[in-house]
């Protein structure tokens, strides 16, 4: 497929003028902690200087991105939720990245462990979500190391709000919840690449958001011990990924609770079929007739 | 409106509102079904008894190969074979149509079909549709008038040749023909040439891949030398093969017979003949 | 109606297929050696992996300018990070800065769809697979490129190994020996080329095991 670079109405040729330029944008956490021998080299500052991210320098940059878009189709396709409830947070995803009709993976970590006490879900551009998460996780710990306590969810979630609000209409796909226990008790928000930041106590995101919220919203309770609640989160997913063609693989449910997360379970949604609708031997509504004299 | 005349479909001929139909539709992103596609080298070349005609054997359908040993010199009549690049149902069809009308034709005058008749009835079809079927022709055979080559595009334009290509492969094979191609080519110097030409878009053009076949058309006689060549095979076989795990359990082995409605009573009264 | 204007574009598809399969002790990467543009050939020769390091190559498919691009900055990267801490880098870590490369690349992406394979710190093999952006994870077994729908299918049959978040964990660990993944990768290859027209002419296979690394060749269709 061809790649449009200009808006076709006023077609002029502009291939040297696209080469890269180095778009200072927010790279704190990133550099490396200790400056190389001669850092100031002129002669090759791409590898000395803290990474940044090089822009095509074209007219039209939506229009790029639009046809880059349609070339490089990211992994999408998602089913996450989380809600906060009387022992803590619970958090739960499905697995499965797909590429327009492809499933291109059904092993994807969906939710990433920030830090031993928060967990981020993974809905949209799995890249951006990867790169941030990660890039969050550093953020947290050097917040750590500078303030001697761990930051607050309220304060990471912000972090990675106003980071994905400066690249706002670059074309980021970020739809995220930020889970964790910190001073103040559990804490969730909504994250996403529009710029959106919502604290709430029930959050699901993706493609099969709809289905997991009509598990979720009608068994949702606050008062639920442990095991009720990480049944609920299972059966929202598994319920998603029944319906949602682009949810599928491995139900994974973690739990936050005063001491950090733990991974309660994981489970193949193939299974878990077999397991909520348990096959028996159906007996026959109707036996056919026998052929009389045949 | 004062060009409201673009928007009537002109009278008489041939309507072409599906084909706008089909752009608009495209522009507005809905995806129209991929055609098989034979990307194609196909050759000819007129030897001292003759025609010879020859094809490569791949059918793809963008960048998979959808028939890896398909037909592209189609049968005119006894005296004449076709061979035929560009849209596979197009092709097909088309000599089809063309190949029956000769059948009555001959039928008609009973005698045998020239090859300017073939040509004739493709290019008028082909003109009429404007270039929307999809077909560029290799059209070659022998009749009283001696042996003749032509080439055919889709928009109906024809040429009368010693030598042609045609297809995605067409620049690869002629190659090989502006090379080594001279008049009075003995039958099995004039196969050699057909089979460099296809090999030469075989092995140069993705398009075109598989087997060579070949069709030789001299007065009152044709030999088709369907995979004369095969230069192609399969390069690894695993010795110990591969097994394929059962997963689904056979639960129900008993069969059921249907009852039956209608019952057929053999060896009634005998038709009258 | 009037066609569109041909549009310049800075990307380009050069075709060919990569594999990855890791072993418990060897990992085995292979890819074809064909680029190719639209329906021509520009090479039948053209390797397509790279040893990044001691214990860890790359096999990359799609556009190859950007290719060498990357590759050209991967081994620059590596170079400095010999100096700086005087051993060469791991397996896992060249899989990191490979996925931080491709991201810095966002919003122009480098066109290459890359598989990494190599030996860990524990000397198990590991392959990684990536998108053109950067996002990453470690698998038993993959494909990238051209081929990758023809072959994808066919590996999850022969080796769809239980998945990593399963809890209770269980044992992922591909059961071929040495030889037999490599006989499996060649089937593939094999199978592969007889109906994708971007994939053919020779196989690059590069076996990394305890011995150290060593390449074979086998011929592929060239049609």
């Amino acid at each position: 497929m061809p790649i449009l670079l200009l808006p076709s109405t006023n077609f002029k040729f502009f291939p040297p003028k696209l080469k890269c330029v180095d778009m200072k944008l927010d790279t704190s956490g990133l550099e490396s902690t200790s400056p190389f021998f001669g850092s100031g080299d002129e002669l090759c500052p791409e590898l000395s200087a803290a990474p940044s991210f090089s822009l095509p320098l074209s007219t039209d940059f939506d229009e790029f991105q639009k046809d880059t878009k349609a070339t490089l189709k990211h992994a999408k396709g998602t089913t996450t939720l989380a809600f906060i409830f009387k022992e803590g947070v619970m958090v739960a995803a499905d697995s499965r990245a797909s590429m327009g009709g492809y499933i291109s993976s059904q092993s994807v970590k969906k939710i990433i462990e920030i830090n031993p006490y928060m967990l981020g879900t993974m809905a949209g551009g799995a890249a951006d979500c990867q790169f941030w998460h990660r890039n969050l996780g550093i953020k947290c710990r050097l917040h750590e190391l500078a303030n001697k306590r761990r930051i607050s969810v309220t304060g990471a979630s912000k972090l990675l709000a106003n980071i994905l609000y400066s690249y706002r209409g670059m074309g980021l796909s970020v739809g995220t919840m930020i889970a964790g226990w910190d001073e103040t008790g559990p804490g969730l928000y909504y994250v996403d690449s529009e710029g959106g930041r919502l604290k709430g106590t029930r959050f699901s995101v993706g493609s099969g958001s709809p289905y997991a919220y009509g598990v979720l919203d009608s068994g949702y309770k606050f008062d639920m011990s442990v095991e009720e609640a990480a049944e609920l989160a299972r059966r929202a997913i598994y319920h998603a990924t029944f319906r949602d063609a682009a949810s599928g693989g491995v139900a994974s449910v973690y739990y936050v609770g005063p001491n950090g997360w733990k991974k309660l379970s994981g489970d193949d949604v193939g299974e878990l079929h077999y397991h909520y609708y348990p096959v028996t031997p159906s007996t026959v509504e109707q036996e056919m007739a026998e052929v009389a004299g045949a | 409106m004062s060009n409201s005349a673009i928007d009537v479909p002109s009278r008489g001929g041939f309507s072409f509102d599906l084909c706008r139909r089909n752009d608009m539709l495209a522009k507005k992103g809905v995806n129209l079904p991929s055609f098989r596609k034979t990307g194609t080298t196909i050759v000819g070349l007129i030897f001292q008894d003759g025609v010879i005609l020859g094809a490569d054997t791949r059918a793809t359908e963008g960048p998979i190969v959808c028939d890896k040993n398909c037909e592209k010199i189609h049968y005119m009549a006894p005296n004449i074979y076709c061979c035929g690049a560009g849209t596979a149902a197009d092709t097909e069809a088309v000599t089809d149509m063309v190949s029956s009308q000769l059948q009555l034709h001959r039928y008609h005058t009973g005698r045998e079909s020239r090859v300017v008749t073939a040509l004739t009835l493709l290019k008028k079809h082909l003109f009429n549709y404007q270039g929307y079927v999809q077909a560029a022709l290799v059209l070659g055979g022998v009749d009283c008038t001696g042996p003749h080559l032509h080439t055919i595009y889709p928009h109906g334009s024809t040429d009368t040749l010693p030598f042609a290509t045609m297809g995605s492969g067409s620049l690869a094979a002629m190659a090989m023909f502006e090379s080594k191609y001279k008049e009075g080519l003995t039958k099995d110097e004039g196969i050699q040439l057909v089979v460099d030409a296809i090999c030469s878009g075989i092995f140069n053009d993705l398009g075109s891949g598989s087997n060579v076949d070949v069709c030789v058309i001299t007065k009152g006689h044709k030999e088709y030398l369907r995979n004369h060549l095969l230069p192609n095979p399969r390069t690894f076989v695993n010795a110990k093969g591969y097994s394929f795990p059962k997963k689904t359990e056979v639960l129900l082995t008993k069969i059921t017979p249907l009852r039956e409605r209608v019952e057929v009573v053999e060896g009634g009264d005998a038709m009258e003949e | 109606m009037t066609k569109q204007h041909p549009a310049w574009s800075p990307y380009d598809n050069n075709g060919g297929t990569c594999v990855a399969i890791a072993g418990a002790d060897y990992c085995v990467t292979a890819a074809d050696t064909r680029m190719s543009t639209g329906y021509s050939i520009l090479s039948r020769d053209y390797s397509k992996i790279i040893k990044l390091a001691d214990k860890c190559v790359m096999a990359s498919s799609g556009f190859q300018a950007d290719v060498k691009a990357l590759q050209k900055l991967l081994a620059a990267r590596h170079l400095i990070y010999q100096h700086q801490h005087n051993k060469q880098m791991s397996c896992p870590a060249m899989g990191q800065l490979l996925s931080n490369t491709l991201y810095y690349k966002r919003f122009f992406p480098y066109y290459s769809f890359n598989v990494l394979g190599g030996l860990d710190n524990e000397g198990k093999g590991c392959v990684y697979t990536y998108d053109a952006v950067g996002s990453y994870e470690r698998v038993g077994y993959s494909s990238q490129g051209s081929g990758s729908t023809l072959i994808m299918p066919f590996l999850d049959n022969q080796l769809k190994s239980p998945s990593p978040l399963l809890l209770p964990a269980q044992d992922a660990v591909t059961p071929l020996s040495e030889a037999e993944a490599v006989d499996l990768v060649k089937t593939c290859f094999a199978s592969a080329t007889e109906r994708d027209i971007y994939t053919g002419d020779k196989l690059e296979i590069v076996v990394l095991n305890k011995d150290g690394i060593h390449r074979e060749y086998m011929e592929l269709r060239k049609d």
